[in-house]
């Protein structure tokens, strides 16, 4: 469906370098990134709004990286809405059909359906200044979907919002594009958006698209020392990789650990993420081939999850819920073991 | 981090400000400075007579100057506003080489003396080939109401560009950016959104450049002249009847500009939302 080859762009502050992403049809792709990381530039390209000194972008085999952003037909919605504001909620959703000189009941019962797909027909005749975070968005995407775009583009579209309306319109976007099953490219720092919403995830880092994959994959599987740190994997090694004993197994330092992958004799990354390393007092007897004593060095409070730091000859972190940690009654300085399987060492 | 507003102090607030004699003395100079406008203003009102004042205001020579400056300041504006506005969206949408030069070059008659500016008209018109060139297409600017809307056109315009360049520069790109998503080319795009978002700049730049060019003199003397029932508008009415002592004419014109700026400043700041220049 939508192909980008490598497009290139530099415009001073930020840039794309051979981006290069596939979507395909009905799918819900999200591009997660840090900021500069180039997320707006690569959709506003998409869009047409820049022309990429070099690649190409197509949508169904047409080429398209030339073309106005009026003869795309995608549309795009902002993170702050970027409503008319001198027309009302159903003069903006109608402001598309307008240009493509749909006779004006027709464009006004699209509308309706539309308002009514997004639960905003009861607010078509208000301006939006007077609407909430949540209904101006609603409306915005209103006015994006009512034009049948072949991609919908949203840049950072639920950051404006508060905590709970961001809840709500996170489970309506799913629900809605299941319905127009059109394809979304959607631009997020925010990992629940990724699991909640994402078939696939993209993470760009500057101005590259660096791996592409289902959300699981690329939050356990990450294929570099960016993607784990920027995911949230605390614990990257690096080590030297062999086989022992028929065995992939990684040094770092004076610590073996097995994986399940190895590429011998050459120097790798391993990550193991937090939730994978089961943590106590005693030797758990497990078919699990990772089991390292060591000591609490630090404990952070994250709400929900307590985070404990261990020193096993090198930092390990590990994570407990709440009432896990209160029944271990664990304390910095307390001796624990770490246990975790060959499967939950990922190596790059 | 420290937080920086241009925000007045509410009714009240200052009463808990140390007053020293700093405080005293700047409310000091704007009560002077108001005083001193009141003293000159009254002065014209309370001159003269109601008789005398209907009398003039009636008299068919006011009349063709109050017609004559409606008409040409209004021409005028319209021409700033055909032109002024594109040129005022390049400025604040496009960079482009030269911009930063453009911009401060069409500040420059704001800063010029309207007279050498009217000079700068006449030498154009009145003695280079493309004057000539136009007064054989019939357009003769030197001494006819043509030159008045020139003369004016000329000094005003950088009033529009000012007040219009940073109503677009307020206006976030997006917005057109997401109407030509929706369909729009360049241009439908700027006319559907950015100019109905501007309308409160679009209109407190017309009344100013509308008033200013009511009020222009000296552009207008050297280019226009000062000819009696030809250029005749009513800052050249109060010129001409100051000049041979017909004071209560004089006074009326004054009056009759008074109450066009006054008129005018009422619209700026009532409808002009954040449009300034």
């Amino acid at each position: 469906m939508l192909h980008i080859d490598n497009i290139s762009i530099d415009l001073g502050e930020f840039r794309l370098d051979e981006a290069s992403l596939d979507a395909q049809p009905g799918e819900y792709l999200v591009i997660l990134g840090p900021t500069g990381a180039g997320k707006t530039i690569l959709l506003e390209t998409i869009g047409g709004l820049y022309t990429p000194h070099s690649g190409s972008i197509s949508i169904d085999g047409r080429q398209i990286t030339h073309l106005p952003p009026k003869e795309r037909n995608i549309c795009m919605v902002y993170q702050d809405f970027m409503l008319f504001p001198h027309l009302t909620v159903e003069e903006n959703i109608i402001f598309g059909l307008r240009s493509r000189k749909i006779l004006a009941d027709d464009a006004k019962k699209k509308a309706l359906e539309m308002a009514r797909l997004l639960a905003i027909d009861h607010l078509l005749h208000r301006y939006p200044d007077t609407l909430s975070g949540g209904e101006q968005q609603r409306t915005a995407i209103a006015r994006a979907l009512v034009m049948e775009p072949s991609l919908l583009l949203l840049d950072e579209p639920l950051s404006a919002l508060d905590a709970q309306t961001r809840e709500g319109l996170v489970k309506e976007l799913k629900r809605v594009q299941k319905i127009t099953k059109v394809t979304v490219l959607h631009v997020t720092h925010n990992f629940e958006e990724v699991f909640a919403l994402a078939d696939r995830v993209a993470v760009m880092n500057k101005g590259s698209i660096i791996q592409v994959g289902p959300p699981d994959e690329v939050f356990r599987k990450p294929n570099s020392e960016f993607i784990a740190n920027f995911t949230g994997t605390e614990n990257i090694f690096r080590g030297i990789c062999s086989i022992e004993s028929g065995m992939s197994t990684i040094r770092i330092g004076t610590i073996a650990i097995a994986s399940r992958t190895c590429m011998e004799g050459g120097e790798v990354y391993a990550t193991i993420r937090p939730e994978d390393i089961l943590i106590s007092r005693t030797p758990v007897t497990s078919s699990a081939r990772n089991s390292l004593a060591g000591t609490i060095t630090r404990i952070t409070n994250s709400g929900m999850f307590v985070k404990l730091t261990v020193d096993a000859g090198m930092p390990i972190v590990s994570v407990l819920t709440r009432q896990g940690f209160e029944e271990m009654d664990l304390a910095v300085g307390d001796n624990v073991y770490l246990t975790f399987k060959a499967a939950a060492v990922h190596v790059f | 981090m420290e937080q920086y507003t241009n925000r007045a102090p509410e009714a009240g607030e200052d009463q808990l400000l140390r007053r020293s004699w700093f405080y005293y003395a700047t409310i000091a100079a704007s009560v002077i400075l108001t005083v001193f406008l009141v003293l000159v203003l009254s002065l014209i009102i309370l001159r003269p007579s109601s008789d005398a004042l209907l009398a003039s205001l009636t008299n068919s020579e006011m009349q063709f100057a109050v017609l004559l400056s409606l008409a040409t300041a209004s021409v005028s504006t319209l021409l700033c506003i055909l032109i002024g506005i594109p040129a005022s969206y390049a400025l604040a949408r496009y960079s482009f080489p030269g911009n930063k030069i453009i911009n401060a070059g069409l500040d420059l008659p704001l800063a010029l003396p309207p007279l050498v500016a009217g000079l700068g008209l006449l030498l154009l018109f009145g003695t280079t080939s493309l004057g000539n060139w136009l007064a054989d297409v019939g357009l003769v600017f030197v001494f006819t109401p043509l030159g008045i809307i020139i003369a004016q056109f000329f000094v005003n315009f950088p009033y529009m560009i000012r007040i219009m360049r940073s109503t677009f520069s307020m206006i976030n790109p997006r917005y057109e950016y997401v109407a030509k998503t929706l369909g729009c080319s360049d241009a439908q795009a700027v006319w559907r959104v950015t100019l109905p978002m501007s309308r409160t700049g679009i209109l407190s730049a017309s009344t100013i450049t509308w008033a200013k060019g009511i009020g222009e003199f000296g552009a207008v003397l050297l280019l226009a002249g000062a000819i009696k029932w030809k250029t005749e508008t009513l800052p050249i009415a109060l010129f001409l009847n100051m000049s041979t002592g017909r004071l209560d004419m004089a006074v009326s014109a004054a009056l009759l500009l008074i109450l066009i700026s006054v008129c005018a400043l009422y619209v700026f700041e009532r409808y002009g939302g954040s449009a300034r220049f």
